[in-house]
């Protein structure tokens, strides 16, 4: 079964960190992500850019539009995405609570859904 | 494709685990033997199309590999003393052919491959994908692509495994006694999950992505002709020829699924069917009676009813209630309601649901909400039908089990009360196409 995970943050919140904590801090999420690309389970780990920089996209008249956007009602906004592969939802979430910051904010958690007939 | 290179092909998936277990048996090394083996499979793949099969192609194969696992360790260390080394390790009966009159022994070294691959200290991912790699002779990109994950993360996935045998030491024995039968479960259930993971909506390219049904029946009847007195593999075969034997009928062209009622039973393999029935009929009278012959009982009951209202119901539930004696689990305890509102009709059925629904695991799954569903509807209890077919529709994972579910929702709605909002709104964001059905 595959698991999206998803953190959230804002700049203001990133601001907060001190700058000499920054590579010990990217250095636990390194560990974290090595760890579980070792056993297979984590697919990708990706961090998204600043808010400014996405956009909205639509077709008008059959025309790409790209404006700016989203504006978001929520304050805080994706930071980054954890695509996951585990034999059982039990041990996804296990991994899910593993996250260098699970203790300090929530990560979202998502089951996937696919194709396949889940049984007999 | 000529059908000269599939047959090539054909052969070298059968040739594969042979290869590979001869070449365990007489250096160890799991690891180093499986790359060479993986490379002369694939010197043999391009050359004999073309240039021709060899008189004796295991034969061939085997001095292939061992020549390149030589290579290997003479790469890897000062030459000399890992070829003393070996020439040690070697029996020296190894080293000479065969006589012509003897049995070949690879039936043995072959399962003590597939034992190795189902390795208690394995997660059961790794089995599967070990299994379908070392004893299945399939690539690891093909393996990737029939679980939809990137190569880097099967390849690391197979590494990994390898790992793990090499450092608990590939034990190359068989196992006696209480061990072997354990060990055997462990090799049946692999078998039986890499045939359910081949339930895919899309049959994709053979070569990309390759039928897991069809290989995980392959192995499974290598299996029985292994070990041709042992029940539980007779009956693993008997069921998945008796529930593939319904695929023909079991999709639309659109690809989504039809239920076991609506199948046009005409469409089904009535070879395989045959074929199944006769397995499990010749093994039921014989020995201890495990729960895959008893599944392959109830699958065969299914087969042989003309019409769904032609099916012994009866019969069923009586198997039902020994599968849940020897093997209880709450998917039987489920798919025993349902035989009992069938046979007894739907409000005994919600009674031995009710029970169910108690136990916490299952209370919100889905398949409990859709089977209660499906005998409230039966019981005239439209309201609670619905709502039950919503709720389950909003807790299924699979695809196409949710739009079916979605449809069942809003045919019981569509004239009634109930106003199938959530439905709507769940439907448009997970870009929900034709309406589709779940058990079958």
């Amino acid at each position: 079964m595959k698991y999206l995970m998803l953190i959230y943050g804002n700049q203001e919140k990133w601001a907060s960190i001190p700058a000499e904590e920054w590579p010990a801090a990217i250095a636990k999420q390194d560990a974290f992500n090595r760890k579980y690309q070792a056993t297979g389970e984590l697919i990708v780990a990706y961090g998204l850019a600043d808010e400014v920089q996405a956009k909205l996209v639509r077709r008008e008249n059959g025309q790409p539009a790209v404006t700016d956007g989203p504006y978001l009602e929520t304050k805080e906004y994706i930071a980054s995405f954890y695509l996951l592969d585990c034999e059982s939802e039990e041990r996804a979430l296990q991994i899910a609570a593993d996250m260098p910051w699970a203790d300090v904010d929530p990560v979202e958690f998502w089951p996937i859904m696919h194709e396949a007939k889940p049984d007999l | 494709m000529s059908t000269g290179q599939g047959d090539v092909e054909d052969l070298l998936r059968e040739l594969a685990p042979q290869v590979l277990a001869a070449l365990v048996r007489r250096y160890g090394q799991f690891h180093l033997c499986e790359d060479a083996s993986q490379e002369a499979l694939l010197a043999a793949a391009l050359q004999w199309p073309s240039g021709g099969r060899p008189e004796n192609p295991r034969g061939w194969l085997i001095t292939v590999a061992s020549r390149r696992l030589m290579d290997q360790i003479r790469s890897e260390q000062s030459r000399r003393t890992r070829e003393e080394l070996i020439a040690i390790a070697t029996p020296q009966s190894e080293l000479l052919g065969p006589p012509a009159d003897a049995e070949p022994a690879d039936g043995d070294d072959s399962l003590a491959l597939l034992f190795g691959c189902c390795h208690p200290d394995l997660s059961s991912p790794s089995q599967i994908a070990l299994t379908l790699r070392a004893v299945g002779g399939l690539s690891t990109a093909q393996i990737a692509a029939a679980f939809g994950v990137p190569e880097a993360t099967m390849a690391q996935r197979i590494s990994r495994a390898k790992q793990t045998i090499g450092d608990s030491g590939f034990d190359f024995s068989l196992p006696a006694g209480a061990e072997r039968t354990e060990r055997l479960r462990a090799v049946l259930h692999v078998l039986y999950l890499i045939f359910n993971e081949g339930y895919t909506a899309t049959d994709g390219d053979a070569l990309t992505v390759p039928a897991l049904a069809q290989e995980a029946i392959r192995l499974t009847r290598w299996l029985h002709w292994l070990l041709p007195d042992d029940g539980e593999v007779t009956g693993l075969l008997a069921l998945m020829l008796l529930t593939d034997a319904r695929r023909p009928a079991r999709t639309r062209p659109d690809g989504s699924l039809v239920p076991l009622a609506e199948q046009d039973r005409q469409k089904w393999d009535q070879a395989q069917i045959s074929e199944g029935i006769a397995l499990i009929s010749a093994a039921l009278p014989h020995g201890e009676v495990g729960p895959y012959q008893l599944q392959a009982a109830i699958a065969a009951v299914h087969d042989e009813a003309r019409t769904m209202a032609d099916t012994d119901w009866p019969q069923i539930l009586g198997l039902y209630d020994l599968l849940e004696r020897i093997a209880p689990n709450p998917f039987t305890a489920l798919n025993r309601a349902v035989a009992v509102a069938m046979v007894h009709g739907p409000d005994a059925g919600l009674e031995v649901i009710a029970t169910l629904a108690a136990e916490k695991p299952m209370a919100q799954h889905h398949r409990l909400l859709a089977a209660r569903a499906h005998m409230q509807e039966l019981a005239g209890d439209t309201d609670a039908a619905a709502a039950d077919y919503l709720d389950a529709a909003r807790r299924a994972t699979s695809l196409p089990e949710r739009r079916y579910l979605a449809l069942q929702a809003t045919r019981l709605t569509r004239d009634g009360t109930v106003r199938p909002e959530g439905i709507m709104t769940r439907q448009a964001r997970s870009a929900a196409g034709p309406a589709s059905a779940a058990d079958g």
